[in-house]
């Protein structure tokens, strides 16, 4: 297994250049001259333009850019931004941010979209489970910009059952809110799969064996059932990390979140090629890292599946 | 297993509870707190290290102006006022000649002195160091047209005579050049910022009203009174906290909420319900903020000639400024009557020419057949803007559909993702259509919203506008002998940009504020910004 | 008892073609179990009211989005400011909205961009993401490591930013898109980000689907590894796909409504309910005026029920083992 492990390690040094070219191409091809920009509508001295452009390597061909970007990158040193901070220390501050949030969101998805999916699985076409298709797909149907604005007044301003914003304080009941307006669109994924698996799985043959070997019904559920229909929804989940951190964007906004989704978002909006390629880095590396654990886990739910 | 299964469960609890203390210690101190007089405010993480003369976006801008002190400063209404500065004196209006008060000293004890702005100007205007304000020093003699000299060379017309004096010397005769001193470029440097610039800028040594406590990146700025500080703008509460918001919704809902005591932009969402709002004060007036459309003279059809002239009259007549302001901003606009602001010294709601800012529709469309007489115009007539700017689809949106309906013409938004990308299309003068454009003064004069947009080959003329008539008349205001004089030259030559409009004005952008409730003396400058140095609680 | 006297030209007696048993098996199940599964899935599909239900509301979502016209006169982008955000009355049933649009054209109009967006995504994305998804779950080893890999560098660049990023990069060689341009590149961008999700799940499915036993059963007896791909992996494979499908539609709409939130979505030119809902976002602060809200979000809403109850009937009776009993 740790043979394993390392190849797949290994496997990721070719998805972080590729995703870093790739998007260091787009940012490069993205039209807009990002110096121009940090002038604002006022005049521009042509002179202080040149010798900013040169400070950031943007009169460089773009393979060269990013060639002293990936050099720097390995000796730790992600540039600046165009405020004139490390793009490390900048990541370094709004990464764990993000990453509470996320965990949070998952945990919040995963443990509900679960708890409600087996329920309605195996209460197939009863009251819950049509309670909870109408759930999903309003979750589904309303925007997050929507939903999450609503979220906030609700419970943020007029009953202040959560603080409303988070600010400089990410602490675990700040983030409560934001972490499951974030969750909620997963939430419907996670309900409809677990729903699905079980349905799936409530006839399949190795637990009519388990019923016919006399196991009480709540147990055949719980270990036959849940266990075997859980191998998509981990797949699912393991995948919706990154998506979560990356996806936090729109609320961060909401929440005045101070992390990685408006880091990004800022930088593209400025065509900071260095912070957003660097933002792009560590998202890769978090995706690598979940796939793994994903198919490990994979070995470990469904006992057919074995790593060599 | 089982056993595992619990240790960790346990951790995660006492982390859980570890962080419900951290937030109950941190919730105090976030507003609200009536017994400590500190007043939060929102703001944006600054773009830029801290340095006055790299500093040209409000976020950095808002810290900037409350730490440091220039030559003169402003007064509410934007009235200049001596601060550093005993005296600034001019027989021509060419040379200036400069008197420090005595006494002024920097937070870390030394002198201000003659050398303190003559320095910093020096170091601003070199490319070399790469500050974005270069471009404010070009005025001054020794400077290129934008405002950078020779990397290691000096700015040859600043001479100091001694520690307390020094001279100024102009390109063009300038009457109104002290009232630009407050304007953060020529905010004086310590010694001690040349050594290391970069740590400077991270945690300035300032000569202002307050100094910069800690500058948590991303969450906030906290500034504290410079007991030392003497001078027009004093400290009246205990300090200022900035705090950084990438969405003012989210700033209204933290006022809402007492955790935020002073709010400059109200967000649109909010703009209907605020005054009615009873958990904070509410703030509506006039603001020097205005929106115009730039149609290039490059724009086939829209030259400078008869028929660009027939055409522009038509665009602007055809907007019913009064029903966009009211419809779709909620009145948190007031139609523009000139091309700079109300709030400016010298400002006349009479300039001549001014009722093409007004909506008729019949005329508009007669206008705009008199210039198909002259030369056919066919296809679509596009406005551009940039998407990442809130609110600009709304209105760009109403004011095309008043051209379709009004003018009967086909007309349409185009949206640009980015600023970036809509600023470099214009820049390279490439971007074919009509677009948005605004003006935020640098300082409180008329002037400052013709001269450097209108003026031939200015720096933010991007429509490149060109009428001698008007550049004689920019000089003539800026070499007036008084007020009286100035003021009218500036009203003759927005007559001619009234004619000409190589611009239409819109609107000015309302000051829309909000107070948490028990905060008192809110007052708004001339740059729509709240007096913060006198707010308290 | 046959004769078993070698023919002619042969040393010992082989059997005719035609007789041999074996052989007749091996046909009859490479090519009559998908027949028989899909005829199975459409006698199970007509039996089931959830099924007629979306059916027939899809239909009527389709005309809508192809015959706009027949439901309303006013055109979707006429402006009346002055009736800015008046509510429903008799000739203008859902109002107006801010901009002065009538609301119920806007609606009906809107239709047509929100739909293709999602569907075309959608079919996009399953596409290219079952096929590449089922190759490497079955063909493991370096062609699973060669796909996995590449899928990892699209997945991995998060939607919004590699929505802004290419959606404005785009504009470089494309900027003058009209209204299907807009639509197709929006398509587009939620495509190039979106296919190594249903890659993932797809792969999964596969790998499971692969160590059963009726995928060894169908080898022994003789069926090749691709057509034991196309013929048994894949569709037994297809249930969380179609399920993942359907629920992803809504989420593309919905995505271009994030977009165009964000100011990068359709043009605004172009009447679609993402823009619609994005501009109407500000009237939930004030709780007033919600009509310019809740109608093109409700439109949203049932479209979205309609393709996941669609889904839900559909996998059920591809299912085999999920049968009514």
């Amino acid at each position: 297994m740790w043979w394993y492990v390392g190849k797949r390690l290994l496997q990721a040094i070719p998805v972080v250049l590729g995703a870093t070219l790739l998007i260091y191409a787009m940012v490069f091809l993205q039209p807009g001259d990002p110096i121009l920009a940090l002038f604002g509508e006022k005049p521009v001295s042509e002179s202080v333009k040149a010798q900013l452009e040169a400070q950031y390597n943007l009169d460089q061909p773009f393979i060269v850019q990013w060639l002293l970007f990936l050099g720097g990158a390995l000796t730790g040193d992600f540039g600046l931004s165009y405020s004139g901070q490390p793009v490390a220390d900048l990541i370094g501050r709004a990464f764990p941010v993000t990453l509470k949030l996320a965990l949070m969101a998952l945990v919040i998805e995963a443990v509900l979209g679960i708890i409600a999916g087996f329920y309605a699985g195996l209460r197939r076409g009863k009251l819950f489970d049509s309670t909870m298709l109408v759930v999903s797909l309003l979750v589904i149907a309303v925007p997050i910009f929507v939903l999450g604005f609503m979220l906030q007044l609700v419970f943020g301003v007029q009953l202040q059952w959560a603080p409303a914003t988070v600010g400089g304080d990410a602490s675990i009941t700040r983030l409560i809110l934001p972490a499951t307006v974030l969750g909620l669109v997963s939430f419907a994924y996670v309900l409809r799969l677990t729903r699905t698996s079980v349905v799936e799985n409530l006839t399949a043959d190795h637990v009519r064996t388990a019923r016919a070997k006399g196991l009480s019904e709540s147990e055949v559920n719980r270990r036959h059932v849940l266990r075997n229909s859980l191998i998509p929804v981990v797949t699912f989940l393991g995948a919706d990390l990154g998506t979560l951190m990356a996806g936090a964007i729109v609320t961060e906004g909401i929440f005045n979140i101070p992390g990685i989704g408006n880091l990004a978002y800022q930088a593209v909006l400025r065509g900071e090629g260095p912070t957003v390629v660097s933002v792009v880095t560590v998202m890769v590396l978090v995706y690598v890292v979940m796939s793994l654990l994903v198919d490990l886990l994979y070995a470990a739910l469904d006992p057919r599946i074995r790593y060599a | 297993m089982r056993l595992t299964r619990r240790t960790r469960l346990a951790g995660i609890a006492l982390v859980a509870a570890g962080s419900l203390t951290l937030a109950a210690c941190g919730g105090g101190d976030g507003g609200g707190d009536s017994a400590n007089n500190v007043i939060t405010s929102n703001s944006i993480e600054p773009q830029n290290p801290l340095v006055p003369s790299n500093t040209n976006e409000v976020g950095g801008g808002n810290i900037i102006d409350l730490i440091f002190a220039g030559l003169v400063s402003y007064t509410t209404d934007g009235e200049t006022e001596m601060e550093v500065a005993e005296s600034i004196e001019s027989e021509d209006n060419v040379t200036w000649t400069v008197k420090l008060k005595d006494g002024w000293t920097f937070s870390d004890g030394s002198p201000v002195t003659a050398n303190s702005f003559v320095d910093a100007w020096n170091y601003g205007a070199n490319p070399e160091n790469a500050q974005l304000g270069a471009y404010f020093y070009y005025p001054i003699e020794g400077t290129t047209a934008d405002g950078t000299i020779e990397s290691g060379d000096t700015i040859s017309g600043l001479n100091v005579v001694d520690d307390l004096t020094f001279t100024i010397k102009l390109k063009n005769a300038e009457a109104d050049f002290p009232g630009r001193l407050g304007y953060s470029a020529y905010f004086p440097l310590p010694e001690v910022a040349f050594e290391d610039m970069e740590a400077f800028g991270e945690k300035p040594i300032s000569n202002g009203p307050y100094t910069l406590e800690t500058w948590e990146h991303d969450v906030e700025a906290v500034l504290v009174p410079n007991e030392d500080y003497d001078g027009n703008r004093k400290a009246q509460n205990d300090g200022i906290t900035y705090k950084f918001y990438q969405d003012p919704d989210a700033a209204y809902t933290d006022v809402q909420s007492g955790n935020l005591d002073v709010l400059d932009q109200v967000p649109p969402s909010a703009l209907t319900t605020y005054e009615n709002d009873d958990s904070v004060q509410a703030f509506s007036e006039p603001g020097s903020v205005n929106s115009t459309i730039t149609i290039p003279s490059s724009l086939p059809h829209f030259g400078e000639d008869e028929e660009g002239k027939l055409r522009r009259q038509a665009l602007s007549m055809a907007i019913d400024r009064e029903e966009i302001t009211s419809k779709i901003f909620d009145d948190s606009r007031s139609p523009s009557t000139d091309f700079s602001s109300p709030l400016m010294p010298g400002y006349t709601e009479d300039v001549e020419g001014n009722e093409v800012l007004e909506f008729d529709a019949d005329k508009a469309k007669d206008l705009w057949a008199q210039a198909d007489a002259i030369s056919p115009f066919e296809g679509t007539f596009e406005l551009s803007y940039n998407a990442d700017g809130a609110g600009n689809k709304e209105w760009v949106e109403a004011v095309v559909n008043q051209w379709r309906t009004n003018l009967e013409i086909e007309a349409e938004p185009k949206a640009f993702p980015t600023f970036a990308e809509l600023r470099e299309l214009v820049t390279n003068r490439t971007i074919g259509t009509a677009f948005r454009t605004g003006w935020q003064p640098d300082y409180p004069s008329i002037y400052n919203y013709l001269g450097p947009v209108f003026g031939t080959g200015a720096g933010s003329n991007d429509g490149d506008y060109s009428n001698p008539e008007f550049d004689e008349l920019l000089v003539k205001a800026s070499s007036a002998q008084n007020d009286e004089e100035r003021y009218q030259a500036l009203a003759d030559a927005q007559a001619i940009l009234m004619e000409d409009l190589p611009a239409i004005p819109l609107w000015n952008t309302n000051i829309s504020a909000a107070a948490a409730e028990g905060v008192n003396n809110v007052e708004f400058n001339w740059q729509n910004k709240p007096e913060l140095q006198r707010v308290t609680k | 008892m046959p004769d078993m006297t070698p023919l002619p030209g042969q040393t010992i007696y082989v059997a005719p073609a035609a007789d041999t048993p074996l052989e007749e098996t091996g046909t009859v199940d490479t090519s009559a179990p998908p027949e028989g599964q899909w005829k199975e899935a459409w006698k199970q599909l007509r039996s089931n009211w959830i099924f007629w239900v979306s059916a027939v509301l899809l239909v009527f979502i389709f005309i809508v989005v192809l015959f706009p016209g027949l439901f309303t006169d006013i055109n979707p982008r006429q402006a009346q400011l002055s009736r800015s955000l008046e509510g429903p009355s008799a000739g203008h049933w859902f109002g107006f909205d801010r901009q002065g649009y009538d609301v119920f054209s806007r609606v009906i109009y809107g239709a047509r961009a929100s739909v293709t967006v999602g569907i075309l995504t959608m079919l996009f994305v399953t596409f290219v993401g079952l096929l590449t998804g089922a190759i490497a779950g079955f063909y493991g080893k370096w062609t699973d490591t060669i796909i996995s890999r590449i899928a990892d560098v699209f997945f991995a660049i998060p939607l919004i930013l590699g929505a802004i990023v290419l959606l404005s990069s785009l504009n470089n060689v494309w900027s003058n898109r009209g209204y299907w341009g807009g639509v197709l590149a929006v398509v587009l961008v939620l495509a190039v980000f979106g296919w190594p999700q249903m890659t993932r799940i797809a792969r999964g499915a596969v790998l499971e689907i692969k160590s059963l036993e009726f995928i060894d059963a169908a080898r022994a007896i003789g069926a090749t590894r691709r057509s034991n791909l196309w013929r048994h992996v894949i569709p037994n494979s297809l249930a969380p796909v179609i399920v993942t499908a359907t629920v992803s539609l809504g989420v593309y709409i919905v995505a271009e409504a994030t977009l165009s939130f964000l100011g990068i979505g359709l043009p605004p030119s172009v009447v679609s309910w993402g823009n619609d809902i994005a501009a109407a976002q500000s009237q939930v602060r004030s709780g007033s005026n919600l009509h310019v809200l809740f109608f093109p979000a409700g439109a949203l809403a049932i479209t979205v029920l309609s393709f996941m109850l669609l889904g839900d009937a559909v996998r059920d009776a591809l299912d085999p083992k999920a049968k009514k009993s």
